[in-house]
């Protein structure tokens, strides 16, 4: 790998900055804010745990408020070669459901991001190319154009990465359908923190409605003692 | 005796037609009387208010001093009933039911027991000569036997008045001479007014008087 | 042409009344058949477009009758490559603790993924989601509802809606308002959306769904996808396109519909007499128009064509008035019809728009033009052979002769021969019809010849009643055999008609009854909802044995009622605990098969019993082999009994309860029947149940007479079309009898005429009149409930063979007739003082040149 020199590659880039956001579990406490365009605002908060990396991660959100979705629970478990598959636990029912993500393109849970949004990008599904060098918030960026290679990988067209070029950490990135921009997400106040930057504000914006989603992180913590079997169906219920 | 005082029949329609006009007629009890006059002129019009089919527009028509005019249907219908036998141009015998019944209907119409209907019946049809065709229906029967069985039919009561319409008018000439020769027999037999409408002179002239219409109005009265 | 405009117009003109009546046959008829299959058509249309609605972008479902199917079957489909989307969906009807909205249907569906197929459409804001999905998801209280059932009970996000549920009333919040388009719009939006595994817990439902909703992958074709499908899930899978389901719908109204056309056949029959006779008649009085015509240079073709041709404007203009007319009553119609589609859904469909395809239009016009036409082809040979030197004479009157008579005779006996010998095929259904065709020719032939016996007959009758009227009118009915048989036929057929529908009615419901009594003899009958057929609610299996612990209950039956799909046909499965049936049914007279055995055998998982109706649907008869498709695994039995059982009208396969269990891997219940201990109070031990499951559960737990009357509610409901057939017959019987009598009193005006000038009072015809009239409809009655004593055999037979598969016990439908009675003479009689005044209103002279 080039440690120094800047390379001459997308894909190396793209590849570069997913690695440095690599670590062996991570753990944070989030605030969720959604802005309609109407003005109507909602809030959830979630603690969130992840035990692996790109790839192959197990992700557990657990809602802690607003007190209608306390308790609620959602298991993700990535597959790097497919869809991921995801589980949830309402309490009130008292039972898990498989979530039928069949459809990535649709909201997470009533917010701007879509299920795809959410997920790790294989970077062989993608040809990358790069477009240039800008400055966004005051950072010089490359900004690489990624395209699905085949159009069922990918509800967008095509989507523009920002990545600076001094910590390869993501400040924005613009998806299009055809020729329109449809999603903007763009991370801020990036800390390094424990060797990962990380931006503890994104925001996440739909153009189409106009509507903002916008993520706050808390108590980030990365590589704590997470148990393997605690990432499964059956530990959902026994919660 | 048969009055009628100033009577006058329009006929209310498009051009609205009068057929008798102001016509005053007196006609005794026992009379043989004969109506002639061209068509339109207004005959079976008097005719039919004499028999009371149909109300005068104006005026009155008296039967035995009893006035029409102010009468209810009903009431009209009971002096026909009671006093009147009709003989039409062309019978008006019904077609379903046979010489007997026919001639036995004005007495049923009456309530008369079943019985005695027979026998009147039968005893008139033998006076018209049709005593062996009480079974037939009319349609069975020639023009000549079908108005003998609705003379039949007329005299059913033995009515103090006998209307005839034109009764010869659809016959050939024997058979009208026949069925006028009919009529007079029973006028001498049984005494009854008789009015006949006629087109025919020599129906006209069998009879002791003869009233001539034209356009509605009384334009000759010849007593022989 | 020119001759028709000449001559028939001033006639019909003339004649406006006469005319208009004469049309009115063939209104009604056409009508008739226009409403039905309109209303036919549109309940079905209604039914489909819902289906469409709630399908959305489905475009396979996977379903396994209505039993439904465990979760696992989801991820199977799933798995299939060919398919992009498989939802699962759960259907329930529920009532609402709305005023005045009854039932709503609930479409228990997964939003994380159903989004993709089904357009909800929700308020506030495109794509605004429900309120908020996840808390839609956390919390099973959440509803979904329609835009339309939002604003009539004004309704808003975060409003409370009550719903029963199988755990009782529970108060559900409104998290989510679609808009009035897609599936917003099935059933009117009496439509709810909930999360489907909510909905399991709410209507008991366990861990299965009843229906997973599929949209195929890119480039994968239907045909497919089935296969793949079908390889993946086996035989016991039904995976159909969404209109398929349509399909159930046809066959629920299928017998219906059978009945239908042999109600408008009825009626364009009568329709077809009534123009008959009007013919007739016109013919009789316009002789001397004709014998002009001829004398003038008429050929007789030309006759001929000028009466043809008139009665097929008169079909043409009656056929478009009875298009006006039918689809007014279809408007009327539909709502009933809707009610039987409805048990497929247990929601009313709103078939509010009526349309109608123009096949139906122009089909409905050709018969009545032909009808018409048809009935018109005597009459006017009649008038060409008119002899004009003959016409020309006044007062002429046909009779019938004794030549003529002496060959309707022999006719009707070759006839009635012919029918009797047909009733030996009862089996080659062509023949059967072809019998049932000579029966009627052979009462129709008759009918003139019997009219004039029963008025002799008659004739002591009336004249004791009133001695002069009496015998005029009496004499007059049988001088003129013509005229009175016109009435007579008309009438006699539509009571024919209403003798076989009452009868069938009638002999439904005996029939159900002792169905009931030696079926339904539970002491207690628990349900998780009041209605029977609402099945999407049950029980859990462990209810039953909790109720058996209550004291003074001495025996507890488990029943589940399922509808499946066998070789096509929507039947009743009936998963029922035998050897504790066997011990209480009162059965005694199987259709074939031993009682004892068939119960022994298919207690032991060795058999099945199928209902009478089953067995002449599918040709099974005892021994035969069933295979019945089942989500677990094919149910390969014999069939080793054959009962009576009105369990459903499509027919009904009675198994154990451990081969349904098994083969289903649904252990849920339908309903829970009670047997209560000698000596226990029934209304005690009806209270503790009650009590046992107050606030946990919500239960109807109904005494036998309630069970029972429920029962026979629900075959009201059925019948109840029968009676809106025997209204259909009873209205065209009125019409039949005021046409002939208008048209053949009206005939008579110069008769009555001279009956007045030769001393008869007006009130003496006026009676006259009534009594003939009244005569005229005793007769027509009479002779009418003699054919209807054939007609009901027929029926029968019909709806046994070729309408429902139902065996009904002939039973002639004496009070019914008693009603119906007093209702035709009176219409007799009504039908009469009209024309009787008219005749009389009359002024005599005119009267008597009446020609």
């Amino acid at each position: 790998m080039h440690a120094a020199g800047p390379p001459v590659d997308a894909r190396a880039i793209v590849q570069e900055a997913q690695k440095r956001g690599r670590a062996s579990s991570q753990r944070y406490e989030g605030l969720l804010q959604t802005f309609e365009a109407q003005g109507k605002t909602s809030e959830k908060r979630w603690i969130y745990e992840r035990l692996g990396s790109y790839g192959a991660s197990k992700v557990i959100i657990r809602f802690t408020a607003p007190p209608e979705v306390r308790g609620v629970t959602l298991l993700i478990v990535n597959h790097p070669d497919k869809a991921s598959d995801q589980w949830m636990w309402t309490p009130a029912l008292e039972r898990d459901r498989r979530i039928a993500l069949q459809d990535r393109s649709t909201r997470f849970f009533g917010t701007d991001f879509s299920f795809e949004d959410l997920e790790e990008r294989d970077v062989d599904q993608f040809d990358y190319k790069l477009l240039g060098e800008e400055a966004v918030d005051g950072a010089m960026c490359w900004s690489i154009q990624s395209t699905p290679k085949l159009s069922r990988f990918s509800q967008y067209t095509r989507v523009i990465n920002w990545i600076r070029k001094d910590t390869y950490a993501w400040t924005r990135i613009d998806s299009y359908v055809k020729d329109d921009v449809v999603r903007r997400l763009e991370h801020r106040d990036l800390r390094n923190l424990q060797g990962i930057w990380t931006a503890l504000q994104t925001t996440m914006t739909d153009l189409r409605r106009g509507s903002i989603t916008r993520l706050a992180l808390d108590k980030v913590e990365y590589n704590v003692p997470l148990r393997e079997e605690d990432f499964t169906v059956e530990a959902l219920r026994r919660k | 005796m048969i009055q009628l005082e100033g009577v006058t029949r329009r006929f209310e329609g498009r051009a609205g037609v009068t057929a008798l006009d102001d016509t005053s007629l007196t006609i005794a009890r026992g009379q043989m009387v004969s109506i002639v006059g061209p068509s339109g002129s207004g005959k079976s019009t008097l005719l039919n208010l004499i028999g009371a089919l149909d109300r005068p527009t104006s005026g009155d028509v008296r039967i035995d001093g009893e006035s029409l005019a102010r009468l209810s249907d009903d009431r009209r219908t009971k002096v026909r009933r009671d006093k009147i036998g009709f003989i039409f141009q062309f019978f008006n015998l019904l077609p379903t039911l046979t010489c007997f019944e026919n001639v036995g209907l004005p007495l049923h119409l009456r309530g008369w027991p079943r019985k005695e209907v027979a026998a009147r019946a039968r005893e008139l049809l033998e006076l018209v000569r049709l005593g062996d065709r009480l079974e037939h229906l009319p349609d069975e029967l020639s023009g000549g036997q079908r108005q003998r069985v609705a003379i039949a039919r007329a005299l059913s009561i033995y009515p103090p008045i006998l209307l005839a319409d034109e009764p010869t008018g659809n016959l050939d000439t024997r058979t009208g001479q026949d069925i006028l020769a009919l009529i007079r027999d029973l006028h001498s037999r049984f005494g009854a007014t008789v009015v006949i409408v006629t087109h025919d002179p020599a129906v006209a002239a069998s009879c002791e008087r003869t009233v001539t219409l034209r356009d509605g109005r009384i334009v000759e009265d010849v007593f022989r | 042409m020119r001759l028709l405009r000449l001559i028939s117009w001033q006639y019909a003109r003339r004649h406006i009344l006469r005319t208009a009546l004469t049309v009115a046959g063939i209104v009604l008829g056409v009508a008739v058949f226009v409403a039905m299959r309109t209303a036919n058509q549109n309940v079905l249309l209604a039914f489909s477009q819902t289906i469409d609605r709630i399908a959305g972008r489905t475009q396979l479902q996977v379903t396994a009758g209505e039993a439904g199917f465990g979760e696992e079957i989801l991820e199977k489909v799933q798995s299939a490559p060919t398919v992009r989307i498989a939802v699962p969906v759960i259907e329930a009807v529920a009532e609402s603790g709305l005023p005045g909205q009854g039932t709503l249907l609930v479409l228990g569906v997964d939003m994380t993924g159903d989004r993709s197929l089904r357009e909800y459409d929700l308020s506030g804001g495109q794509d605004a989601t429900v309120d908020d999905p996840l808390v839609f998801l956390a919390q099973p209280d959440s509803l979904i509802i329609s835009k339309d059932l939002a604003e009539k009970h004004h309704l808003a996000v975060g409003s409370r809606l009550p719903l029963q549920t199988a755990l009782g009333e529970r108060p559900f919040v409104v998290r989510g308002i679609m808009e009035p388009t897609g599936l917003a719009t099935a059933f009117g939006g009496s439509l709810a959306v909930m999360d489907v595994y909510a909905a399991q817990k709410m209507f008991g439902r366990g861990r299965t769904f009843d229906r997973i909703d599929v949209a195929l992958a890119p480039g994968a074709t239907v045909a497919d996808a089935e296969r793949q499908l079908t390889a993946l899930l086996g035989p016991g899978f039904e995976i159909q396109p969404p209109a398929t389901r349509g399909r159930q719908a046809e066959a629920m109204l299928a017998g219906y519909a059978v009945m239908v056309s042999v109600s408008s056949a009825f009626a364009l029959f009568v329709g077809m007499f009534i123009i008959y006779n009007s013919f007739a008649i016109a013919v009789t009085q316009r002789r001397s128009e004709i014998g002009i015509l001829r004398a003038l240079g008429a050929t007789r073709r030309q006759i001929r064509w000028l009466f043809l041709c008139e009665s097929a404007a008169l079909g043409a203009i009656g056929s478009v008035a009875g298009l006006g007319l039918g689809l007014l009553i279809a408007h009327a119609t539909a709502a009933t019809l809707s009610g039987l589609a409805a048990n497929l859904y247990g929601v009313a469909q709103q078939a509010s728009e009526v349309t109608t395809r123009p096949g139906v239009l122009a089909l409905a016009v050709f018969i009545g033009v032909t009808t018409s036409v048809m009935a018109a082809v005597i009459p006017a040979r009649n008038a060409a052979d008119v002899d004009p030197v003959q016409a020309l004479q006044k007062g002429r009157f046909q009779v019938i002769s004794a030549q003529e008579n002496r060959t309707r005779i022999r006719l009707a006996g070759v006839a009635a021969g012919l029918s009797i010998a047909c009733m030996f095929a009862t089996e080659r259904r062509l023949l059967f019809y072809a019998g049932y065709a000579f029966a009627l020719a052979a009462a129709v032939l008759l009918a003139p010849l019997l009219s004039g016996r029963l008025a002799r007959a008659l004739r002591p009758v009336l004249t004791s009643v009133r001695p002069v009227e009496g015998a005029l009118a009496a004499d007059s009915l049988i001088q003129s055999p013509r005229r009175t048989s016109a009435t007579v036929l008309a009438l006699m057929l539509s009571v024919a008609l209403i003798v076989a529908f009452a009868g069938m009615a009638r002999a439904g419901y005996a029939s159900i009854v002792q169905w009931m009594n030696t079926t339904l003899n539970p002491d207690l009958v628990v349900m998780p909802s009041p209605r029977f057929d609402l099945r999407t609610t049950r029980f859990p299996a462990a209810m039953a044995p909790e109720i058996r612990a209550l004291e003074g209950v001495e025996r507890v039956q488990m029943f589940r009622f399922s509808r499946i799909t066998l070789n096509g046909v929507p039947i009743m499965a009936v998963a029922l605990e035998m050897q504790s049936v066997a011990q209480t049914t009162r059965l005694r007279r199987p259709v074939a098969g031993d009682i004892e055995k068939m119960f022994q055998l298919s207690a032991a998982g060795a058999g099945v019993i199928v209902s009478d109706n089953l067995s002449r649907r599918l040709k099974l008869s005892l021994g035969d082999t069933l295979d019945i498709p089942a989500p677990y695994g094919t149910i390969r039995l014999p069939v080793v009994g054959i009962i009576v059982d009105y369990s459903d009208q499509q027919g009904a396969v009675l198994l154990d309860r451990t081969v349904f269990v098994e083969h289903w891997h649904d252990d849920s219940v339908s309903d829970i029947r009670v047997f209560v201990a000698r000596g226990a109070d029934i209304a005690t031990v009806r209270q503790r149940i009650i009590d046992r499951y107050a606030g946990k559960r919500r239960l109807f737990v109904l005494t036998s007479e309630q069970s029972r009357s429920y029962v026979l509610n629900i075959a009201n409901q059925w019948f109840g079309l029968m009676y809106v057939q025997v209204a259909v017959a009873v209205f065209v019987a009125i019409l039949g009898i005021v046409n002939t009598l208008t048209v053949s009193i009206t005939d008579r005006r110069r008769e009555l005429g001279v009956l007045q000038a030769v001393g008869a009072l007006r009130r003496q015809i006026r009676r006259t009149i009534w009594l003939e009239a009244l005569a005229v409809g005793a007769i027509g009655v009479l002779l009418g409930c003699a054919l209807g004593a054939v007609n009901l055999y027929y029926v029968l037979d019909i709806v046994q063979r070729d309408v429902a598969g139902l065996r009904f016990d002939y039973e002639y439908p004496v009070t019914t007739i008693l009603a119906i009675v007093p209702v035709i003479l009176g219409a007799a009689f009504a039908a009469a003082i009209w024309p009787a005044e008219a005749a009389l209103r009359l002024p005599l002279v005119e009267a008597l040149e009446h020609e």
